[in-house]
């Protein structure tokens, strides 16, 4: 992952959601990031309740799991995150799912293998409005964009945005990107954020096309 | 194996028919026979042939060779002994031979002991039998005997049918159930081993120790949901499924298959190996994969974050032993008609660049 600069801490805690249907999983996410002085506002052990509980609670972050009894976490994402930032804590090898969390406004995900501190950070970055970009993302982003080149409607990254994102999934921080291409280190976090808001923006027009179409068809 | 239990009862069933069908036939003939007292003979013998095979056909451990050569020699003789039993003139005049349709069961069994080779077999064996007790192929004769080669060689081949349909079925019922098995187990470890595994990597003040279980959670992750077949239909490969993994290695990859021929994936993983162990031995730092799928080509990215190689040091690195290993990736990725780049400054790096066209 890019470790960003250190967060200035704000003003205010944090407020977080964690949904996980593991308890002992939770419960170790939830004493992680209240040891980092965060304040986990809600917890739920299923994807209907984690959306319940967002709605209620209105968290600045929620953290979810992928796979969860109920709604999946993809599920999850595509019906919070127009008011909730989503960050993604998965297995590895579920790289589609991770995908198509992302692609229904999930700013970022993290593997469960994650340290706390990585943990802790990334949701920091995630409130703050920054992408999470693993290496892992930044593969799975580029594969989208490639895979839908043939597609006039779909989005295309500029050579700038495909050189970032190549960087990033060679395991590059930030910091190292912007040296290496000699930009700012904020230039940089907006190109990374450009690539994932043109996917969610597309997957988002998809979505209202197919509904449209559909309630014509009806 | 239920099938064949099935075919060697019916064969019993057969003989036991037949038997009693040339036992009503010699109560109707044996009148006419010039020797009345042998034709009873032959029918006790026939009896206790067909009890004998009823019981010895039922047991697995004693259909062997020599029990179908003594079935089909038997029922010859006893075919033949016709012509010791009947007159000359009955026999010529088309009357029923001793045995009738019973010397047909040795041709059953040979067509289910071996095929539609083995039924034809024994139907020229007890044709041939029949021609010699008639002296000759009569129009009568010539039409059993061509029923009697179908009849070998039509079951011969439907058994061979029925078995290879079963085999099938078993494999495919074993599939299913190591499918079901592994789901049931994948599910439970999932539940269980995984997340405590997640958790020691996580919480585990010992680096070793979490580096370990987080290394073993990989790997166990990785073998539930591996097992499915890797080979596709079409002979091609997930690349993503062969590449080296480890806690020291990050993977960058398409969500979407990543598909090579087999040999070209194969090929091309054991490169991208060689560019890891590299990157372990001399650079002593994580790996970074990056797998771009490309409409002409694959390309993979090996980057480490060691101190690189400077300028005008590849001799040195020659030296070190760097470029033996680079020689034998260079060597994988030109057989495959790809190419190599090694991008290295000092202070950023290593990244080998290994592309391989479609």
């Amino acid at each position: 992952m890019c470790p960003a600069d250190p967060v200035t801490s704000a003003p205010s805690p944090l407020r977080l959601v964690v949904a996980d249907d593991h308890p002992i999983w939770r419960e170790a996410v939830e004493r992680d990031l209240a040891a980092a002085g965060l304040v986990v506002v809600g917890t739920a052990g299923d994807g209907e309740k984690a959306v319940r509980v967002c709605t209620a609670t209105r968290p600045d972050v929620l953290v979810c799991d992928l796979q969860m009894p109920g709604l999946s976490g993809v599920e999850v994402a595509r019906a919070v995150s127009a008011t909730t930032k989503v960050l993604v804590l998965s297995a590895s090898g579920e790289q589609q799912d991770v995908l198509e969390a992302v692609k229904a406004g999930a700013s970022g995900y993290l593997v469960k293998s994650a340290t706390a501190a990585e943990l802790v950070d990334a949701v920091r970055r995630t409130a703050a409005g920054d992408a999470v970009f693993t290496p892992g993302l930044a593969g799975l982003v580029l594969g989208e964009y490639r895979r839908t080149a043939d597609d006039e409607r779909a989005p295309k990254l500029t050579s700038r945005e495909t050189e970032v994102l190549r960087l990033v999934a060679k395991g590059l921080t930030a910091r190292q990107v912007a040296e290496r291409l000699v930009l700012s280190h904020r230039t940089v976090e907006n190109h990374v954020q450009n690539t994932l808001s043109k996917l969610q923006l597309h997957n988002r027009a998809q979505l209202v096309r197919y509904a449209v179409e559909k309630g014509l068809a009806d | 194996m239920r099938l064949d239990t099935a075919l060697w009862r019916a064969i019993a069933v057969y003989r036991l028919a037949a038997l009693l069908y040339a036992a009503g036939s010699m109560v109707a003939f044996s009148g006419t026979y010039a020797r009345p007292a042998l034709g009873w003979a032959v029918l006790s013998g026939m009896v206790a042939w067909t009890a004998v095979t009823a019981v010895a056909y039922s047991r697995p451990e004693l259909r062997r060779w020599p029990l179908f050569v003594l079935d089909l020699g038997l029922t010859v003789t006893a075919l033949l002994s016709s012509v010791l039993i009947m007159s000359r003139d009955r026999i010529e005049d088309g009357d029923p031979t001793v045995t009738v349709s019973w010397a047909a069961a040795p041709v059953l069994v040979w067509a289910v002991w071996s095929g539609w080779t083995g039924g034809a077999v024994a139907a020229a064996t007890v044709g041939g039998g029949a021609v010699l007790v008639r002296g000759g192929a009569s129009q009568a004769t010539v039409n059993s005997l061509v029923l009697l080669f179908l009849l070998g060689a039509v079951v011969g081949y439907v058994v061979q049918l029925a078995r290879q349909a079963q085999a099938a079925y078993a494999e495919a019922v074993a599939l299913q159930s190591a499918a079901a098995e592994r789901e049931r187990l994948s599910r439970s470890v999932h539940d269980g081993v995984l997340q405590a595994l997640a958790l020691v990597s996580r919480r585990s003040s010992d680096p070793q120790l979490a580096a370990l279980a987080g290394d073993q959670e990989a790997a166990l992750r990785r073998l539930l949901v591996g097992g499915r077949p890797e080979v596709l239909a079409s002979g091609e490969v997930d690349l993503r499924t062969l590449l080296p993994t480890g806690a020291d290695v990050h993977l960058a990859v398409p969500a979407s298959p990543v598909l090579l021929p087999g040999h070209r994936a194969r090929e091309l993983a054991a490169a991208v190996g060689e560019a890891v162990d590299n990157a372990r031995r001399h650079a002593r730092t994580d790996a970074w994969l990056l797998v771009e799928d490309e409409p002409d080509g694959i390309t993979v990215t090996v980057r480490d974050d060691g101190p690189g190689i400077p300028d005008g040091r590849l001799a040195q690195a020659a030296k070190d032993g760097r470029l033996g290993v680079a020689q034998s990736i260079c060597g994988r990725l030109r057989d495959l008609g790809g190419t190599v780049d090694v991008h290295s400054a000092s202070g950023q790096g290593t990244e080998v660049e290994l592309r391989v066209p479609r």
